[in-house]
């Protein structure tokens, strides 16, 4: 009987999936079982084998929760080649872990390299922590930055893990504390640029058109039968629910927990499952889905603009002058473009940053 | 100590009560999601398992086909079925929660049929009963307790699983937990596991009690059994 349900798994290809069953059937007995075995012993082996089948099915769709739920672990990992600290004007710039620091990066090479500077690109598992070391430690020399997290980066490593918030709605304003902190480390920032990474609210254009919607403070009249759709946190954090309605009076008719600025949040806005959702302005996404990202005119989101920040010993007016022609250019419309061919037409980041600049004579 | 405070603090809390994100109306959303899709899952599994089962063929592939749905991961399948429905909430979560029932229910039902004692059915037939009449008479009622225990299985996993509507914007008890999650608000998340935790318990001992009743010759039934198989009842042996 064993051979003979050995051949029958093997033609029903199933693998390790047939074992349960074996182990059901081989309880019962089957036709060929001992006639005289009573109906009350079968079914204990059955409930059993059914059981465990049940344990090992909870715990994968546990654990594949558990992974989908737990952030990407931040690498601790530091830069390895430690390059001399510049005097012949070879510029290392720094790009963090994703694609839109990438196209930036690449940017500022290009722009460095255009006004007669020696750039290279640095890049690898790095993150906010150990690209800020290695500027303080001169391994890079230049990184893309936004105006509002890396201010309270440097607020909470200068001033403490408590300290009040320096970063504001306004990038000026932000720009400024942020200057004051890097002048700490021997570090300067440039001129942000208007293209910014930050939460936004945005709608389908065919919302958009309907209602005429081009800034938030529009959606008053609207509001009250729109559904929002925004990361399970949004009703309790202040940029999102409690924010919206303080600062915009914006009560919507429901809303829907999904992702932060994710797929789940994109496919319900394409969808129609929600009429606006959280995303985050400069997300490929965007341009990819043709959203309309409505402007903050009230000023309810930290300003999350570019900005590059820089180690003092490049700081120069011709690096400066490189650095703020390509920023005052960026718009986020235009990152978002990028970022849409590379996160999602999978091109390359150096491609797709020395078109854009030869698109717009910065090349 | 605190934190279990704050859980007491969180279910006296009359807030935590009413409206669209009270405890009872997330009860009853778990419910009524978990309740239709094992009812759906029964309709489906049922039939065939019953009839596969009665005549003894095809039931290794009815059990592992069923068996897909239980190796593809719940969360797997509720993410596939929101971009196949481009909806969000319950109607992917049904078809996640459904692919989960259908197995232990197909298996233990087709388990269970087979499992009647070659013999019953032999005298059965003997007796002129038909296909039908043997399926209906003699195999289901002695298999009931092995199709129940399949059920019994089938909901609770889907009371546990139901949990993960929420990530896909459905209401439930899972809400708590996701939300609780999303808010860094440990009480909250807590709270949303211990009522998924007491439902399932719940459910898995309410279940066991209409296991008794539905089972012929079950303490709770009293009937005797020889009056549901006929003249033959006299040869059955009862599970007990």
């Amino acid at each position: 009987m064993i051979a003979n349900l050995a051949t029958r798994s093997r033609s029903a290809r199933l693998g390790s999936l047939a074992l349960v069953s074996i182990l059901a059937l081989g309880a019962c007995g089957g036709d060929s079982g001992d006639a005289k075995k009573a109906a009350s012993s079968a079914p204990a082996g059955a409930t059993t084998a059914a059981s465990s089948t049940a344990s090992s099915a909870g715990s994968t769709s546990a654990s594949s929760e558990a992974s989908s739920a737990s952030s990407p672990a931040a690498s601790t990992e530091s830069s390895s080649s430690a390059p001399a600290v510049d005097k012949s004007k070879k510029i290392v710039v720094g790009a963090a872990n994703f694609p839109e620091s990438e196209i930036l990066a690449n940017m500022y090479v290009g722009v460095l390299k255009k006004a007669g500077f020696t750039a290279e690109l640095k890049t690898g598992d790095l993150n906010r922590e150990t690209l800020s070391k290695a500027l303080e430690a001169g391994e890079i020399h230049l990184t893309p930055e936004y105006v509002g997290t890396d201010t309270e980066y440097w607020n909470k490593a200068i001033n403490g893990k408590d300290a009040p918030a320096k970063a504001t709605p306004d990038p000026v304003a932000s720009a400024t504390a942020l200057r004051e902190l890097l002048a700490q480390k021997d570090l300067v920032a440039y001129e942000h640029s208007p293209a910014a990474d930050q939460n936004a609210f945005a709608v389908t254009k065919a919302t958009a058109d309907k209602h005429g919607l081009t800034k938030m403070s529009d959606l008053s009249k609207v509001a009250s039968t729109f559904t929002l759709g925004g990361p399970a946190e949004c009703p309790t954090r202040p940029f999102c629910q409690p924010g919206l309605e303080k600062t915009y009076g914006l009560k919507f008719k429901a809303f829907k927990a999904l992702d932060p600025g994710g797929p789940l949040t994109m496919n319900a806005l394409t969808d129609g499952n929600i009429d606006i959702g959280l995303v985050f302005s400069s997300d490929g996404g965007v341009a990819a889905r043709g959203f309309v990202v409505l402007e903050d005119d009230k000023g309810l989101q930290t300003a999350d603009n570019i900005i590059p920040v820089l180690s003092k010993d490049i700081d120069s007016p011709e690096v400066k002058a490189a650095l703020d022609g390509l920023s005052a250019k960026l718009t986020t419309e235009a990152l978002s473009e990028l970022n849409k061919q590379v996160g999602v037409d999978k091109a390359d980041a150096a491609d797709v940053a020395a078109k854009w600049l030869k698109d717009n004579g910065l090349a | 100590m605190n934190f279990w405070r704050d859980v007491i603090n969180w279910f006296t809390d009359p807030e935590h009560w009413s409206g669209t994100d009270g405890v009872p109306h997330r009860l009853w959303e778990h419910l009524q999601l978990s309740a239709v899709a094992v009812l759906l899952a029964m309709l489906i599994a049922l039939p065939i398992a019953l009839i596969l089962g009665h005549l003894g063929r095809g039931g290794f592939l009815a059990v592992n086909t069923a068996n897909i749905g239980r190796a593809i991961p719940s969360f797997a399948i509720l993410v596939i079925a929101q971009q196949i429905t481009h909806e969000i909430g319950t109607k992917p979560a049904m078809v996640a929660l459904v692919a989960l029932a259908v197995p232990p229910i197909v298996t233990n039902t087709y388990v269970g049929v087979r499992a009647v004692d070659a013999d019953v059915r032999e005298s059965a037939r003997g007796m002129g009963m038909t296909g039908a009449q043997v399926l209906t008479r003699v195999e289901v009622p002695l298999a009931m307790p092995v199709i129940m225990a399949g059920i019994r299985t089938a909901a609770v996993q889907v009371i546990a699983t139901a949990t993960l509507a929420a990530l896909i914007a459905g209401g439930g008890l899972g809400r708590y937990i996701i939300d609780g999650i999303a808010q860094q608000d440990n009480v909250k998340l807590f709270a949303g596991a211990l009522l998924v935790a007491l439902l399932a318990i719940v459910t898995e001992l309410s279940l066991g009690r209409v296991q008794r009743l539905v089972t012929p010759g079950g303490k709770a039934s009293g009937r005797p059994v020889v009056a549901e198989v006929g003249p033959a009842g006299g040869v059955v042996e009862l599970p007990s």
